[in-house]
């Protein structure tokens, strides 16, 4: 090749790359980001039904087309996982005491309580599922006590959500012996929830393991969240459930993460996904999933489909997530002490 | 001749190639092994002594660790037993399949410790054949203890085989059929004059065996059932600890088990140097 050709060559080569970068970044940018960080419950829910649905809004209201990137892990791991840098743009958490921590680290500065519907986006409660056909009888939380009836659910050690599960039975047990003799009675509860651990064989990481163990068919009934069951009817599963008549209602947190959003430049993104997941077609997409919404009007709608339990409590009435940190979990917590006095036989 | 100084000049203050690669591997190893260990001692001392005692000696902790030493101890005489056994089958021995036989030690290694833990739930859960006819006769594999060792078994069953393979391949026959003129049997052959050559690597073996039996997760966790105080051991709940957010609780215990595989290994490193003094 002659010398000018070379030369011509390596101009080009250089030049080519050189102005398609820059060009790239003179063009108008027509896509945003928007990173959420959930837990694994309202994954298919997000997928697909909210996010696609906010996608064409955002592009019809704003021209602009919004990607997303999503990771949907257990709520606890999460939490964990935004305060050591991952850069969630929004959390969507299973409950509040893991976005308390969120904030505690500094990542949300603003009082995320203080929105309507006190933060919350979808609701839930605890549930027990059995076997078809229901041969052991289950009916509520006294039967999962009795010999021979194999209980699995989740560790509440492992899994922020599988607390839930281990408040529903104690507050039940609260809640059951303050409607018969007008007065809480902690030791009728700590019983309760004794005699149900002593049933319990398996304890997975998550409530997600917990059912794929159930469905292998392991244990005669698994104590879960109604929303578990109802999408896993969805899907097509036999999956049949009873909601106790003293169960605890679920309530899951959504908020804007200020640092990530800031450092983003996407708060306008994430404030108008966050007010989009409490939208009538949003709610509507979170219930087909199985998630009691939260919207007054559309929880009226869907009526029948999540009766009201008639003895329902929330983590207030347990003393909120650091109540029970001390009060369930704690080195003399009701939980401790019952997994301690079944192993040395009491 | 300008040229001859200027080379000598030059190499003189290059380090030489052993002290380069020297500093090469030290600080290699000094990143991926030495530094993460270091830093988490560094981080489970700093609580001081009467804080780790404490977190060790609560009862879930204690009962944990215990579960998962006991569970190691036993995993590893059988696989002492059962993996020299297995290398002297394939040394010695010839059958239609052994290369893939061969190949198949090694499996353990490749494959993800979850899918191991799926695989022996499956294979004897109370729901399979196998488990409820066992379960009829009052034996209970899955989510008891016995599964634990079926786990650990099945990860660490290359450690003692691939210790042994090559030893036993290279020991001299003719000391065997010395031995064998000399009267002995076959019994006293092996015991006497063949497993005091082995000794060594089996120790190897075992202790690598253990070390890792310590620490392993991702089989146990699937296949134990992990009932705090019956059937949860160390690493599971170290684990729990961590995502409850104690990572006290969780450090003290992580710093038993390093502790523990230390020792193991400088104890059998030693005894290996004794053996190997001793001129056997």
């Amino acid at each position: 090749m002659k010398k000018s050709h070379y030369q011509m060559f390596w101009a080009l080569a250089i030049a080519i790359p050189l102005l398609l970068f820059f060009s790239e970044s003179a063009l108008p940018q027509q896509a945003r980001t928007l990173i959420l960080g959930a837990y694994t419950v309202p994954k298919e829910a997000y997928q697909q039904e909210i996010i696609p649905a906010f996608q064409k809004y955002w592009l019809e209201k704003t021209g602009q087309s919004v990607k997303f990137e999503e990771s949907y892990v257990a709520s606890g791991a999460q939490a964990r996982a935004i305060i050591s840098g991952f850069e969630a743009d929004v959390a969507a958490l299973s409950l509040e005491g893991d976005l308390a921590k969120v904030a505690e680290a500094g990542l949300i500065n603003h009082d995320w309580r203080a929105r309507a519907t006190k933060g919350m986006v979808t609701q839930s409660v605890v549930a027990i599922g059995y076997r078809t056909g229901n041969p052991k009888g289950i009916k509520d939380w006294e039967d999962l006590t009795q010999p021979g009836v194999e209980v699995i659910y989740p560790n509440p050690k492992t899994s922020g959500g599988a607390m839930w599960c281990v408040n529903a039975i104690y507050g039940a047990g609260l809640k059951l012996s303050e409607a018969k003799t007008g007065k809480q009675d902690l030791v009728f509860a700590a019983k309760l929830l004794h005699d149900i651990q002593k049933n319990v064989k398996v304890m997975d990481k998550s409530g997600r393991e917990s059912v794929t163990t159930f469905e292998r068919g392991v244990g005669d009934a698994i104590v879960t969240y109604e929303n578990e069951a109802l999408l896993r009817q969805f899907e097509g599963v036999e999956f049949p459930f009873v909601v106790p008549r003293a169960t605890i209602l679920i309530e899951n947190p959504v908020a804007v993460v200020d640092r990530n959003v800031d450092k983003h430049g996407t708060r306008d993104l994430a404030e108008a996904f966050v007010e989009f997941c409490l939208t009538e077609a949003a709610q509507r997409s979170f219930a087909k999933f199985g998630l009691r919404p939260v919207l007054p009007n559309i929880a009226e709608e869907f009526k029948a489909k999540f009766p009201r339990p008639e003895m329902l409590f929330d983590m207030s009435y347990l003393g909120g997530w650091t109540g029970v940190e001390k009060t369930i979990y704690g080195p003399e917590g009701v939980w401790t002490k019952a997994v301690e006095n079944i192993a040395t036989g009491k | 001749m300008v040229r001859s100084a200027v080379k000598t000049i030059a190499f003189r203050r290059l380090p030489s190639g052993d002290a380069l690669i020297k500093t090469a591997v030290f600080s290699y190893i000094g990143l991926i092994v030495i530094l993460p260990l270091l830093t988490i001692s560094m981080q489970a001392l700093g609580q001081g002594f009467s804080k780790i005692w404490e977190d060790v000696t609560q009862p879930q902790a204690w009962y944990a660790l215990r579960l998962t030493f006991i569970s190691a101890v036993a995993m590893a005489l059988l696989n002492a037993v059962t993996g020299t056994a297995m290398a002297w089958v394939l040394v010695r021995h010839d059958f239609p399949g052994k290369p893939i036989v061969n190949s198949l030690i090694d499996l353990p290694f490749a494959l993800p410790t979850n899918v191991t833990g799926l695989m022996l739930v499956v294979l004897y859960g109370p729901v399979s054949w196998l488990g409820k006819y066992l379960k009829i006769h009052g034996i209970e594999i899955i989510y008891a203890q016995p599964g634990i060792i079926l786990a650990l078994l099945f990860v660490t069953f290359p450690f003692v085989v691939r210790s042994v393979q090559p030893v036993l391949m290279e020991l001299d026959k003719d000391i065997e059929e010395a031995a064998s003129t000399l009267g002995a049997s076959r019994f006293t052959t092996f015991r006497r004059v063949v497993l005091p050559h082995l000794m060594p690597s089996i120790l190897t073996g075992v202790a690598l065996a253990f070390s890792r039996a310590l620490g392993e997760f991702g089989s146990v966790v699937v296949v134990a059932g992990n009932i705090p105080m019956k059937t949860q051991v160390a690493p599971v709940f170290i684990y729990g600890e961590i995502e409850s957010y104690n990572p006290r609780g969780a450090l003290a215990v992580s710093l038993v088990l390093l502790l523990s595989s230390l020792l193991i290994l400088i104890l059998l490193n030693r005894l290996q140097h004794w053996g190997r003094e001793r001129g056997t």
